[in-house]
């Protein structure tokens, strides 16, 4: 899964020579062996890297306060999001929901690297969600919806359909 | 194509100075202060209301999409330009445009399509006009995320700074 979504990440970043990864341990984690450098490994690690790599330094947040943010994000996407259990989707999903109420990307007014990994992370869960529940995450299903419409970077997933007005405005309201 | 702009200092008209704003590198437009707004396109045609001269701005710039990218959504740029006018200028009581305003903006980012249009110039210039609508947060979460996003982006931050103060 990771190395999917490495691979791309690197397409939308339009890198054009594809890196080699391997594998590490019973979680794979990602690696990416480095010419003359150590090799890199880890999700988050990787995708910095390869940021920089593409000259996009605005992706890692802009500002002290911008790139702590992006990072928070980042961890979080590895630590809570990857291998949660299953009861503790719908507490995810609040949360997620409350924060981006007044935001329209995770790191207020600017795209960054940080909506890509967890547009990533969070499809399987928003693939599943019934019409209903996606309207009661309101916030999610909008950012959602706008970031997989964000040129290039939705490649190896599948659209989620996201209707565009409310249906069930009077219940939760 | 050169175009001339002329706006009225006095309630200069922040939509109108948006998208001339955000076409200016496709289409050539002068901006001259005066008394009234009117955008000179040559010697027999002017257009002096603010929708007018937004759309004629628009559709000499295509290749931006500031009218939408299809029919549907045309359509509805026209619907947002409409409501701007009728139901956000010169209204009393904005309470109910705002509500039908914020369950619009519920589940988009902006108000058609997935970019920047016209709708959004006009509903906010609209808004920017208005420093009293009520709240500005709590009861109309979802226009007032919408409305901070855009003030953000350069050219409506520098149209606010730059012609915003000279209203108030």
């Amino acid at each position: 899964m990771a190395l999917r979504e490495l691979a791309s990440l690197e397409k939308y970043l339009g890198l054009k020579k594809p890196n080699k990864y391997s594998t590490q341990g019973d979680k794979k984690v990602p690696v990416l062996q480095n010419n003359n450098a150590p090799p890199l490994v880890g999700l988050v690690t990787i995708a910095c890297h390869l940021a920089k790599e593409a000259k996009r330094p605005e992706l890692l947040g802009d500002g002290a306060e911008g790139r702590a943010v992006v990072q928070q994000w980042l961890e979080y996407r590895v630590t809570k999001l990857d291998g949660h259990a299953k009861e503790d989707t719908r507490s995810i999903l609040k949360d997620l929901n409350l924060y981006l109420q007044d935001k329209v990307y995770l790191a207020g007014n600017q795209f960054t690297l940080a909506d890509v990994l967890m547009y990533y992370g969070i499809h399987a869960i928003v693939l599943d969600l019934a019409v209903q529940e996606k309207e009661q995450y309101v916030n999610v299903a909008r950012w959602f919806d706008h970031i997989q419409h964000h040129p290039g970077v939705r490649h190896h997933l599948p659209p989620v359909v996201v209707l565009r007005n409310r249906l069930y405005t009077s219940r939760h309201h | 194509m050169a175009l001339n702009l002329t706006i009225n200092t006095s309630d200069p008209p922040l939509g109108v100075l948006l998208a001339a704003e955000h076409v200016k590198n496709a289409v050539q437009v002068s901006v001259e202060e005066g008394k009234d707004n009117s955008l000179h396109i040559s010697d027999s045609i002017q257009f002096s209301d603010a929708n007018s001269i937004c759309r004629y701005l628009a559709r000499v710039a295509p290749a931006l999409g500031l009218y939408g990218a299809n029919m549907m959504e045309q359509t509805e740029v026209d619907h947002w330009l409409e409501f701007s006018a009728r139901r956000l200028c010169d209204q009393p009581d904005l309470t109910s445009a705002l509500g039908d305003l914020d369950k619009a903006l519920s589940l988009r980012t902006f108000l058609v399509g997935r970019a920047l249009t016209l709708a959004d110039l006009s509903v906010w210039a609209a808004l920017k006009d208005r420093s009293d609508w009520p709240g500005q947060g709590k009861p109309f979460p979802h226009v007032s995320r919408w409305f901070f996003f855009l003030n953000s982006q350069a050219p409506f931050s520098a149209v606010g700074t730059k012609y915003g103060r000279q209203k108030s």
